[in-house]
């Protein structure tokens, strides 16, 4: 391989990129072209160390075998701000979820938050648990004082329906 | 029996690198009626065909199958070839190597080489029922039409009639000059458009050898490369030419306010009105949909009428239909600019302070809204902060692909004209993805820019945003400094690219003159034939064909108009021998041939035969262009194409299939 990442030594992994190119399904991530509107939109830049359009560029070259294991992947909000807005239809969010499908299949850490969100969905039904909200009066109210229906748990067919979905993904 | 002659080209490596052309010339030694088989490197270069040439008078070849590139090549050549060796050029078959096959199966020799031993095998099949034939020749009329009024109608007229050639120019504004009469200044030498175009304009008027006729569309074109009759619908202007004087009273009276689509509608007009300030001809004009004697009533109104003392009001003008006839036509009717309100993030039409390019370009003109005086539409201000944003529009997959080849260069040059007109009072960025500059002595302009403290940030923004101060501002990653930017400015100018014109589509309908995937009108060849559409002696001019700038437009105009007296200058022009024969003994007339033709070739016309009334096809020769459609649709096989009949293509079909059935039996 003729290309070295000088600062790092590092040799691209065409094999792992190509890994990750197969799990965008046709999205045309070569196309980009480093306009950079993807990074200058981004609603969680402040928090990525790596920006946006520097993960296509990484991907595109092969320097992909840091990714799947870092928290750069897992920062990304999911804002889909990007894929309107970029013109080559090659938006780094494709990049990013790919990345995390490999890292839950390298089974790499997983941020708490990701699986806290699976287990609350798991047993409540909901992606976050309700919670108690103070008013403009200070006073502590939850849904049952507000006289709001009751939020029942769900089935244990969406149990079963929820865990079917999520191995037929990693697989 | 014939006398077949097979020359394989091996184009330098293009088809010997992949099909084995020794074995291909060995193969076709051993076909029926093969007398000679040869291959050579360039079988296109002088010697291939001084061989070709030699072979034909010492082995009395009557037949010539060459296996090369794509007949849209080098057809035109090996028949000339042939024909110099005293031979008929149409006993000439063609057969592709290239574009079928090597380019097609570069990965597979070997099979690539059987490919080619079938096609020449097909070929030499064919060539045996090749019969001679004879170009047609056809009369020339000794004018031209020109579509569009721009720079590049103006410049492709004032050549053709320089030469001495008669020109109608249509234009369907109510003047001529188009896109370049709205611009201030023109890149890289910042000339003043208007003092560059109007003698232009002036001398198109001016010559005895321009039928300018403006306000105008064309509504019919009938005929072929040498004789178009066209129709041109002349829309009234209640306003008589030969009266007007171009005074303005009554655009002073006028009552009724309408909005300046050559101002880009940042100012009103009034109904009646001159269309720019250096229109030509300087002729006013009433807007019928807004004159409130016109749109509503007979009796109301009038004050026009009253305050002209040329009399040249006229209320009762009617559209009138001019015919012409011409020998050929050039289109160059332009290109739109984007509408940037489709890219919603950007907030074109929601902030007033975010304008197009072509708007700048108006604000900056000195005949403009504002005097010339940059100032923002939203509060009347000099802004204090200018940011430009390019790729509006183009190089986009949501809307248009292709880069619109001036959006930089129009960038660059207002960035200057805001740096000279606000002086130091003014910041400006630019937020560009690729500055290009290519053109000749643009990099030194771009240079120029850089010199005159213009900042250059290389990065989009994903969205504009507005204070509840009016002011906009942006964010914007750099990737020269790897800094989220943010910029605030009172002025976002968007650097909106060229689109194809929205009446593209009939005019492509009207002339046969097809588009590109791009929308734009499509060129015969794209490195070989720029300038001529695919339809004979339609020729195109400027933005119509693709995004240009002023240079490349007037360099195309004039090239247009060079191959427009390319095909006048002989006044008769040959035309190619294949054309559609009808069987007058098969003929049912059922009029399916008429009803498809896409060049109206084929009239209906009723004989007597044997006492009884028959109605059947006939074939106006002059327009037919041997498309085959005719052809293929006849249901009782009545009409048939000079060299490709049934028996000539099933003849090839049979050849195809002779060895299949060989190797399926070995």
């Amino acid at each position: 391989m003729s290309l070295t990442d000088l600062m790092s030594m590092a040799k691209p992994n065409i094999e792992a990129r190509d890994k990750i190119l197969a799990k965008l399904n046709g999205k045309e991530l070569v196309n980009c072209f480093q306009c950079i509107k993807c990074t200058s939109g981004c609603t969680a830049l402040k928090l990525l160390e790596l920006k946006p359009h520097e993960i296509i560029k990484l991907v595109n070259l092969g320097f992909v075998d840091e990714l799947p294991s870092s928290d750069i992947i897992w920062t990304c909000v999911t804002c889909l701000k990007c894929v309107q807005r970029c013109p080559q239809k090659a938006s780094p969010y494709h990049v990013i979820i790919a990345l995390r499908n490999l890292a839950v299949e390298k089974e790499a850490k997983v941020p708490e938050g990701y699986l806290k969100a699976v287990s609350q969905i798991l047993e409540t039904g909901q992606v976050e648990a309700y919670q108690k909200i103070v008013t403009r009066k200070m006073e502590t109210v939850d849904r049952e004082c507000l006289k709001l229906p009751k939020i029942s748990p769900p089935k244990e067919s969406f149990q079963a329906v929820f865990m079917k979905a999520m191995e037929e993904k990693t697989t | 029996m014939t006398r077949t002659g097979v020359y394989v080209c091996h184009c330098g490596l293009n088809i010997a690198g992949v099909v084995d052309v020794e074995k291909v010339a060995d193969y076709a030694k051993t076909l029926p009626d093969v007398v000679v088989a040869k291959h050579y490197t360039y079988m296109c270069s002088e010697p291939g065909q001084h061989m070709i040439q030699k072979d034909i008078k010492a082995k009395k070849l009557d037949r010539i199958v060459i296996a090369t590139c794509s007949p849209r090549m080098h057809e035109e050549t090996f028949r000339k070839a042939v024909a110099e060796a005293g031979l008929n050029p149409y006993l000439t078959e063609i057969v592709n190597l290239r574009e079928q096959v090597s380019w097609a199966h570069t990965h597979e020799p070997e099979k690539a080489t059987e490919k080619a031993k079938a096609l020449v095998r097909m070929g030499v099949a064919r060539a045996q029922l090749l019969e001679p034939l004879e170009k047609r020749r056809v009369s020339v009329e000794k004018s031209v039409l020109v579509v569009g009024g721009g720079i590049a109608g103006i410049q492709t007229s004032l050549d053709l009639a320089n030469a001495g050639f008669p020109v109608y120019l249509v234009e369907k504004a109510p003047s001529i000059g188009g896109r370049m009469a709205q611009l201030d200044k023109t890149f890289p030498t910042l000339d003043c458009s208007a003092c560059i175009l109007t003698p232009k304009m002036v001398d198109a008027a001016k010559h005895p050898n321009i039928t300018m006729i403006t306000n105008a569309e064309v509504t019919d074109v009938k005929g072929f490369v040498g004789n178009y009759e066209v129709s041109i619908l002349k829309k009234p202007r209640y306003v008589d030419e030969k009266r007007c004087v171009g005074c303005e009273l009554c655009t002073q009276v006028c009552p009724v306010k309408v909005s300046d689509t050559f101002n880009e509608n940042l100012t009103e007009k009034r109904a009646i009105s001159i269309y720019s300030a250096h229109a030509v001809p300087k002729i006013a004009m009433i807007n019928p949909d807004c004159c409130l004697r016109l749109k509503y009533d007979k009796g109301v109104c009038g004050k026009c009428q009253d305050a002209c003392e040329a009399k040249a009001i006229n209320f009762e003008q009617q559209p009138e239909t001019i015919q012409v006839k011409v020998g050929s036509v050039v289109l160059a009717v332009g290109s739109g600019v984007f509408n940037a309100s489709e890219m919603a993030e950007l907030g074109y039409g929601r902030f007033k302070n975010v304008i197009s390019n072509i708007e700048f370009e108006r604000i900056s003109d000195a005949s403009g809204p504002t005097g010339g005086k940059i100032l923002s539409p939203k509060d009347g201000k000099t802004p204090k902060t200018i940011a430009f944003i390019q790729c509006v529009g183009s190089r986009d997959k949501r809307f248009h692909e292709y880069c619109c080849r001036v959006g930089c260069m129009v960038t660059l040059k207002q960035a200057i004209l805001a740096r000279e007109k606000i002086r130091e009072n003014v910041r400006i960025y630019v937020c560009y993805i690729d500055m290009r500059a290519f053109g000749k002595g643009y990099d030194e302009f771009y240079r120029r820019a850089r010199d005159m403290d213009i900042d250059f940030v290389a990065g989009l923004p994903s969205e504009i945003h507005s204070s509840p101060d009016g002011s906009l501002y942006f964010d914007v990653y750099d990737k020269g400094t790897n800094k989220l930017l943010q910029i605030r400015a009172d002025l976002v100018v968007l650097g909106t690219g060229l689109v194809p014109n929205n009446d593209l589509a009939e005019i492509s309908a009207l002339f046969h003159a097809s588009r590109g995937a791009d929308g734009f009108l499509l060129e015969a060849h794209p490195k070989l034939k720029p300038l001529e559409s695919p339809m004979a002696g339609v020729f195109l001019a400027g933005a119509c064909q693709g995004p240009k700038d002023i240079p490349d437009t007037v360099a195309q105009a004039s090239g247009a108009a060079a191959k427009a007296l390319d095909l006048l200058s002989h006044g008769e022009i040959e035309l190619e021998p294949l054309k559609a024969i009808v069987d007058e003994d098969l003929c049912s007339g059922c009029k399916i041939c008429a009803s498809i033709c896409p060049f109206v070739a084929i009239e209906m016309k009723t004989d007597i035969v044997d006492g009884e009334e028959k109605t059947m096809a006939e074939v106006i020769e002059a327009m037919c262009q041997g498309c085959g459609l005719c052809s293929s649709a006849c249901p009782t096989g009545a009409i048939r194409i000079q060299q490709y009949s049934n028996k000539q293509v099933l003849t090839e079909v049979e050849a195809a299939l002779a060895v299949t059935c060989a190797e399926g039996g070995k």
